[in-house]
């Protein structure tokens, strides 16, 4: 046995029938509205065309989609953050080892300064 | 002559869902998406704040948060644009909430009306569109939420029922209340 669709579901179809482009006649007719109820379909095609569909500014639409294209793309060091480790103790060892180097250098010079004058 | 249901495609199809798991795979690819939904979550959000301003906020924040939670999205019987307005509505309820903490909107005033505060007025004004408007205003907050996702927006009855959080069929008997209510006030 199948029950009849309740209003709310038959008045659900001819909205479906109204936003498909339909006159309030036909889709209340296809949907099994009542006679007594088309004034609801009726309303609802006076709704379609009171509630156009809305369109955002251009300025708005550029400025949100560069930030949104700003967030998609992330820097290479956060979608790999092993790389950090890496760049961070590779930039270390570069570091310490130019210091040690400077050190040697000026330790040496100053070796050599002092060799001279006692030499003389 | 019957009417075929709209937007009732069969059980886990969804039209966006190939654009979806590329912008899962490449974010850079989410701009499809926000593309092709930028005007109707403007729109969503515009008709119930009543604020250009306002509505862009909530829709840049909605898009964000989108493209942030991309990766969680699931195909799990909700559409992604469903998903999309989920967002929205959220946002919008944020929004919503701080002006009635604060009281500066037209809005406000608005919603203090009762529903049928000046019936004679909403017959004086002699273009539909605008007493249309005007009376979609009066509604209550949930059904003037389900005539702008469905009129506005275009989404099934089901969609609706994941953005709000209801059943298909309280969003139908919503919208039956909505149809009524502004049949009356306009006098249809």
């Amino acid at each position: 046995m199948t029950t009849r669709p309740s209003l709310a579901e038959r008045l659900d179809l001819a909205v479906d029938g109204v936003l498909d482009g339909m006159s309030p006649g036909l889709a209340a007719a296809g949907a099994g509205v009542a006679a007594a109820d088309r004034s609801l379909v009726e309303a609802a095609a006076a709704l379609r065309s009171a509630l156009p569909a809305a369109i955002v500014a251009p300025r708005f639409e550029a400025r949100l989609g560069s930030r949104l294209s700003g967030a998609a793309v992330q820097p290479w060091i956060l979608r790999h953050p092993g790389r950090l480790i890496v760049t961070g103790a590779v930039g270390s060892a570069v570091g310490v080892g130019v210091t040690a180097y400077a050190v040697w250098r000026s330790t040496r010079r100053s070796q050599g300064a002092a060799q001279r004058l006692l030499h003389r | 002559m019957t009417i075929e249901p709209r937007h009732r495609e069969p059980s886990g199809h969804d039209p966006d869902l190939a654009d979806v798991r590329a912008a899962q795979r490449d974010r850079a690819a989410f701009g499809t998406l926000y593309r092709r939904y930028v005007d109707r979550v403007y729109g969503y959000c515009f008709y119930l704040l009543g604020d250009h301003h306002d509505a862009e906020d909530v829709t840049e924040r909605t898009f964000l948060s989108a493209l942030a939670a991309v990766n969680r999205f699931r195909d799990d019987g909700a559409t992604f644009r469903a998903w999309l307005f989920r967002i929205a509505h959220n946002e919008l309820a944020n929004t919503l909430r701080t002006r009635a903490r604060h009281r500066t909107s037209s809005l406000d005033a608005v919603a203090e009306q009762p529903i049928d505060a000046d019936p004679a007025r909403l017959v004086g004004l002699a273009d539909e569109g605008r007493r249309l408007r005007a009376s979609l205003e009066m509604l209550p907050e949930d059904r003037r939420q389900v005539v702008v996702l469905r009129f506005v927006d275009g989404l099934s009855a089901r969609e609706i029922g994941i953005v709000l959080g209801r059943s298909e069929g309280s969003v139908r008997v919503l919208q039956h209340r909505a149809l009524r209510q502004l049949a009356e006030l306009i006098g249809t």
